[in-house]
């Protein structure tokens, strides 16, 4: 075991660790700066999988933008949100169970599908490039992002404006409410 | 170099958790958070592949391109709840069963 | 005589005339007007009368007439219905015939103002008819028909007056007495028919007729039919005289004769008198050949003790009715002790005579209390009108009864140039001359026969004197009316002598007696002049006796607080004795019944009837629950089902990522790993 190997199980452990406190923590406002740690923790696997941008944009996207909207949304919301949100989540009820069952027969489903799927061994996996180290992602992005996808480039930020338009409709305060 | 099984794995934990969330939270909020998750270990196992596609870069650009979805849905997911909220006077999506029988 | 000559075909028509007449009252008086019942009834018993006359005249030591017809048959036996005429029986038809007439003649009066007198003229034509009937009928099936018919008739007669409860009651006990006999009657004739197969009188009882052609050896009765025991032949005749017992009233059957004197006093004479009554001593006549020794000897006692008893029991009565309804009984005793020592001849001829003074006796009786009660309810009086010791004086006031009773009473006494002391001379004669080729109890009889007469003399003596004789006790009592006082002069004139007899002092000339077979004894020429002279000597001493006693009013000499008084007074306690040994038993028994009835059979039912509630109960909780249950069940079932599948459709977001994961999950499962 390297140093690398324990560093990315940590960070893998903290993941799923925080991951599962999101979930399970009552107070509302706690789980979502666990979300926080989720995030950061997730980013960091992804520099472990040489993605060094995407880790950085993911914790700029996540933590700048939908943790802090998240948090405004909630903090600046009506009273009754709050305490509705108070006393929702309070036993654990039989739906939980199922949920549970689900949630564990779909990982022991996924568990197994991936150990016998053997995917070292695959040909497309034998015969592809790996992205090296030293490679410099960002100039590889900037220039797939002009180039080869650059329609879907185009599709997203249009889909952004509807999505920032669609939302700030959907939230304002309606004549006398 | 960590394989690529682990990062699935890890990958269909979150992803699992998520799914969690999403079956058995009271709060609409929390189903959300379930959401991003799920979302989140998709842009994870994309990123775990993509690593192993030097020539296309398909998997960092779509990974990328999910980050941004996933954001934009967040917030307007957050308008509907409003919404939801103004109408049902409640997110607990266990009480908005006007889709009843 | 000959004077008449009519076929023998028109005699049996003019018999069934005679039989049919009175009977013919009945329907009339249904179907016409009710106010036509007298003339109606008395015009037929005159045909009937007078068609007796008729049948008498032509047949009386003439002929015997004998015409029959078939009746029906049973399998290969053949019954046949007819009419046998022979000096018994048109004695008997004139008499009673004759006796019916004078007796409707009286009640014409004696019933007047009854409310429901057209049912007496019915009731009374109906018993004539039935008596007729008896008398004529030539087959012992037909007898016993009559017999019954007479029995039911006298019952309705008894209870005429069916609001007073004695004389319901006293119709009742009648009634089921003569029922008591009419078994005996029928075991008789089912022996006889057994015996001889044939009911026919003339075939069994004539003269080398079936019954004397049968013969006895080694114990047994054989006929020329079949064969039985010897001990059949006494039994037959026992049983045969059951029934005379309890239609003649002897003992132990007699106590329904003194209660029947509830029933009107013209009915008493008419029944107890002279005819139904007589019906047993007739029946002993008709069947005599049958009788053996042995029965002939029970035949005897019984009588004999029969008239002791009834005499004794006389002597303390007190109603009018009753002394003469015991001293009827008494009579019959002699009468019946006379056919059992073989005087048949002499039976017969008391039979007729006895007729005569005891209706006589009975309708006096009548004119005296009718005439009492006329005076009760005009005075409006509460005392017993019947009651001995209440009257006196009347022979002022009611003359002519006075004569005709007084004659009456000298024939039942026995006393000289009356008819009585002919008939009874007759039996008292004969009865020492049987009892004079014996020893030990049978020396006893003659004996017990003249004490009783004697003990007659007292006590009709007694209630003479007492009715008649002394101060008159009541002021402005009248004569009968002119009905019943002509009635009662033409009966007393059959009392007398010369209606039997040219010779007023031995029977043996009367015309009666020669008309029957003599009594197969020796003639002891002595007794025929000493007990004839004894008897009355001493009847005349006990007369005086008597009037010495109660003609002049004077206190009375006899105790009557004694126990012989009281055992006498209550006759011998034999009713007390049946009401207890029969009477109670029975009313126990059927409160017994009752209670059983009730609680046991009413408790199994209503016990079953639980039973069957409770499975009922059972059932229905069966088919509520269980049935009901499956039916219900299986809806419910199915409505579970629908609200379970429906709860899948619970508008919970979750609930159906929940439902569509699970399918995928599973499916995946299945398909990978199974």
């Amino acid at each position: 075991m390297n140093i690398e190997q324990i560093v990315f199980y940590f960070f893998a452990a903290l993941t799923l660790i925080s991951a599962f406190l999101v979930v399970n923590i009552q107070n509302l406002v706690r789980s979502i700066f666990l979300f926080f740690v989720t995030i950061f923790s997730l980013a960091v696997m992804f520099v472990f999988a040489l993605a060094d941008f995407i880790a950085v944009t993911q914790v700029v996207i996540y933590v700048g933008g939908v943790l802090v909207l998240m948090l405004f949304a909630f903090m600046l919301s009506n009273k009754e949100l709050l305490s509705g949100l108070r006393d929702a989540s309070e036993s654990f009820k039989i739906g939980h169970f199922f949920g549970l069952f689900i949630c564990l027969g779909l990982f022991i489903l996924l568990y197994s599908a991936i150990s016998s799927a053997d995917i070292i061994n695959l040909p497309w996996v034998k015969a592809s490039h790996a992205i090296g180290q030293n490679d410099n992602t960002i100039y590889q992005i900037g220039i797939h992002t002009m180039t080869r996808y650059l329609l879907p480039f185009e599709v997203v930020s249009v889909f952004l404006l509807m999505a920032l338009i669609g939302a700030a409709h959907l939230a304002r305060k309606e004549k006398g409410s | 170099m960590i394989p690529l099984s682990h990062f699935m794995l890890i990958s269909a934990a979150l992803f699992c958790i998520g799914l969690y969330a999403v079956l058995t939270k009271r709060n609409a909020i929390q189903v959300l958070i379930g959401i991003e998750f799920m979302i989140n270990a998709a842009i994870l196992n994309f990123v775990a592949f993509g690593r192993l596609d030097k020539l296309a870069g398909g998997g960092q650009m779509f990974a990328l391109f999910a980050i941004v979805l996933a954001a934009a849905g967040v917030a307007v997911a957050l308008a509907i709840i409003l919404n939801v909220y103004k109408h049902f006077k409640t997110i607990n999506p266990e009480k908005i069963d006007s889709l009843k029988n | 005589m000959e004077i008449l000559n009519f076929s023998a075909k028109t005699l049996c028509l003019l018999s069934l005339v005679a039989i049919l007449a009175p009977f013919l009252t009945f329907p009339i008086i249904q179907l016409g007007k009710k106010s036509i019942g007298a003339t109606v009834s008395i015009s037929n018993i005159t045909i009937s009368f007078i068609a007796s006359v008729v049948i008498f005249l032509s047949i009386w030591n003439v002929e015997v007439v004998h015409w029959q017809v078939e009746w029906f048959s049973i399998g290969t036996r053949l019954f046949t219905a007819g009419v046998l005429l022979n000096n018994l029986s048109v004695l008997m038809m004139v008499l009673v015939s004759g006796i019916s007439l004078l007796v409707h003649i009286y009640s014409l009066s004696y019933m007047k103002g009854d409310g429901n007198i057209h049912k007496y003229w019915a009731y009374l034509g109906l018993f004539c008819f039935s008596m007729m009937g008896l008398v004529v009928a030539d087959s012992l099936l037909l007898i016993y028909m009559f017999w019954e018919l007479v029995g039911f008739f006298s019952f309705l007669l008894i209870g005429f007056w069916f609001t007073k409860a004695t004389a319901s009651q006293a119709a009742k006990k009648a009634f089921i007495m003569n029922r008591i006999g009419d078994i005996g009657f029928l075991i008789g004739l089912i022996i006889i028919y057994t015996q001889f197969g044939t009911f026919d009188i003339v075939e069994l009882f004539g003269t080398g007729g079936l019954i004397d052609s049968a013969s006895i050896i080694d114990g047994v009765w054989i006929s020329s039919n079949s064969e039985m025991p010897v001990i059949w032949l006494s039994v037959a005749g026992i049983a045969f005289f059951i029934g005379a017992i309890a239609k003649s009233a002897q003992f132990p059957l007699h106590t329904w004769l003194p209660d029947a004197m509830a029933g009107p006093t013209s009915v008493s004479s008419l029944i107890h008198a002279a005819t139904m009554v007589a019906a047993g001593v007739f029946l002993l006549g008709r069947i005599y050949p049958l009788f053996d020794t042995l029965v002939l000897n029970i035949i005897t006692i019984i009588g004999v003790f029969t008239a002791f008893m009834a005499a004794t029991i006389a002597l303390t009565q007190n109603d009018i009715k009753r002394i003469l309804a015991y001293s009827t009984i008494s009579q019959l005793g002699l009468m019946i002790a006379a056919m059992g020592i073989g005087a048949y001849g002499a039976s017969i001829f008391y039979l007729a005579t006895h007729a005569f003074f005891k209706c006589l006796l009975f309708l006096a009786a009548g004119a005296v209390i009718h005439r009492l009660n006329h005076y009760k309810e005009h005075h409006n009086l509460v005392f017993d009108h019947q009651d001995i010791r209440l009257m006196g004086g009347l022979r002022k006031q009611m003359p002519i009864s006075f004569i005709t009773m007084c004659i009456a009473a000298a024939a039942l006494a026995g006393l000289p140039f009356t008819s009585g002391f002919l008939s009874k001379d007759a039996i008292l004669i004969n009865s020492f001359e049987w009892a004079q080729g014996y020893h030990g109890f049978k020396k006893l009889v003659p004996y017990l026969l003249v004490f009783t007469s004697w003990l007659t003399v007292f006590y009709i003596a007694r209630l003479i004197f007492k009715v008649f004789l002394g101060k008159p006790r009541y002021e402005g009592i009248t004569e009968a009316p002119s009905a019943m006082t002509r009635v009662l002069v033409v009966l007393a004139f059959f009392c007398l002598f010369i209606a039997f007899s040219v010779n007023p002092l031995s029977y043996e000339g009367s015309w009666i007696f020669e008309g029957f077979i003599k009594a197969g004894v020796k003639r002891f020429d002595d007794l025929h002049v000493i007990i004839p002279a004894i008897v009355t000597f001493v009847s005349l001493a006990i007369v005086f006796f008597a009037y010495k006693i109660y003609g002049r009013n004077s206190p009375k000499t006899f105790p009557d607080n004694g126990f012989i008084y009281r055992f006498s007074n209550r006759a011998w306690y034999l009713d007390s004795g049946y009401n207890l040994l029969f009477v109670r038993p029975t009313e126990a028994i059927s409160r017994l019944s009752y209670k059983f009835d009730r609680l046991i059979i009413d408790g199994i039912v209503s016990f079953l009837s639980l039973i069957v509630k409770n499975l009922a109960a059972i059932s229905n909780w069966f088919d509520h629950y269980i049935i009901d249950g499956l039916v219900n069940g299986i809806a419910s079932l199915a409505q579970k089902t629908g609200d379970l599948s429906r709860k899948f459709q619970s508008g919970k977001l979750q609930h159906y990522l929940i439902t569509m994961l699970t399918v995928v999950v599973v499916f995946f499962i299945l398909t990978y790993f199974i």
